[in-house]
């Protein structure tokens, strides 16, 4: 396993590379996943392997206390996540500018990192960042006790005990683990606003997508009247889990963005089989109702 | 297929490598779970990463990486994954990564060859 020891801290690493190894001109993505029930492998399989076989250099990696990187006890501020990529990257001894890809927290972090360290940041991809000017320590917040509302229920352990099976089980664990273990609950709260003029100063290109039916869809419109330079794309029938509902059409996307994009953005057709919502539970931040219903004998 | 499995390069070899590329991936499987479970479980061509192993997402990715490591330049890992999506991955049979690792490889030499 590929181990880095970036800012102080021992984080797992993949390198994804097209048949052949990468190029002195490949362009160098890399990839930050979300918060608390995610880890590497969620871009890894989505955009990582696809976009290394198109030619890219990927570098995938676990955040700080996710997946199989080290779970130090503090340190999960977004200026802690932001010097464990740059550490990352001069760890591996990138020497030229990225092109960072982000989902959900992940996708802020890279906002953040895009406005800090600029001079090392191609361009940016954000898939469904929480974004506001006022009040994103809140709104992290808020995101973070919906994951807690979903592990810490009665039903939800009853679930974990008896149905939900070992690989959700172990991820939901790890995640518990993590939220009891560490201060990333605090840290999250304190996440420093984003400043409107280093925004519209921003000499990046952004890349921004949301899906329509995601919960935090009201967020992307003042993401996009504040940069100057961003494509935003909205699909239909989707929600806040656009990477893992629409893979294909984000990879057609990732594809356009970093080889193409002096041409029209690939067509979008919107899943006719499928139209996916945010479920009612998780605004109303309560556990799925009918968790434990396959396994308890029916009711009257 | 018996004629393929007794004469020619890569029949009588190719049963062979497979069976010894199916005893590698499950070295590597096992080590990568690290449970009692997976100990006694007799892992076969038909057994699948998710209905029978159990396998986390981030499992697989471990294991692509011990396979990368191990067979080098001459199985295209990347390309083999690019072209599926998580649960395509996930969803596969041990023996789908076998077949795809025997087909990467170069032919084994013929007996006496060598």
């Amino acid at each position: 396993m590929a181990e880095v020891i970036a800012n102080g801290v021992r984080l797992h690493v993949q390198r994804l590379e097209p048949r052949g190894g990468a190029s002195a001109d490949s362009p160098i993505v890399v990839m930050v996943h979300g918060m608390v029930m995610d880890n590497i492998s969620s871009f890894y399989f989505s955009l990582g392997t696809c976009l290394a076989d198109a030619g890219c250099d990927v570098i995938c990696y676990d955040l700080r206390g996710h997946g199989r990187s080290e779970r130090t006890r503090g340190g999960y501020r977004l200026a802690d996540s932001m010097a464990d990529l740059a550490g990352l990257l001069d760890a591996l001894g990138v020497d030229r500018p990225v092109h960072v890809v982000g989902n959900s927290y992940g996708a802020t972090l890279a906002l953040a990192f895009g406005l800090e360290f600029t001079a090392r940041v191609a361009s940016l991809t954000l898939i469904e960042p929480p974004f506001l000017i006022e009040g994103l320590g809140e709104e992290m917040a808020r995101s973070l006790s919906q994951i807690l509302v979903a592990m810490t229920d009665d039903e939800v352990e009853e679930w974990l005990d008896n149905g939900a099976g070992r690989a959700i089980t172990k991820a939901t664990r790890a995640a518990q683990r993590l939220l009891s273990d560490t201060t990333i609950a605090t840290d999250m709260l304190a996440t420093p606003a984003f400043s409107a003029e280093a925004l519209a100063a921003l000499p990046i290109p952004v890349l921004a997508v949301y899906g329509e039916n995601s919960d935090i869809i009201g967020q992307a419109a003042g993401l996009a009247a504040l940069v100057p330079e961003c494509t935003l794309i909205v699909l239909e029938h989707h929600t806040h889990m656009v990477l893992r509902e629409a893979t294909g059409y984000l990879r057609d996307l990732l594809r356009w963005w970093l080889f193409d994009r002096r041409t029209p953005p690939p067509p979008y057709v919107r899943p006719t089989e499928r139209r996916f919502v945010t479920p009612e539970w998780v605004t109303q931040m309560v556990p799925p109702p009918d968790l434990n219903t396959g396994r308890r004998p029916a009711v009257g | 297929m018996s004629v393929q499995e007794t004469a020619g390069p890569g029949g009588a070899g190719r049963a062979e490598t497979e069976t010894r590329v199916l005893g590698e991936v499950t070295e590597d499987l096992r080590e990568v779970i690290g449970e009692e479970y997976v100990i006694d479980m007799d892992i076969t061509m038909e057994t699948t990463f998710s209905q029978d192993l159990e396998l986390e997402s981030i499992e697989f990715v471990a294991l692509a990486d011990r396979l990368r490591e191990r067979y080098g330049e001459a199985v295209d890992f990347v390309g083999f994954l690019a072209r599926m999506d998580v649960d395509q991955v996930i969803n596969m049979r041990v023996g789908e990564v076998v077949q795809f690792i025997v087909d990467s490889l170069p032919a084994p030499a013929t007996a006496g060859s060598a």
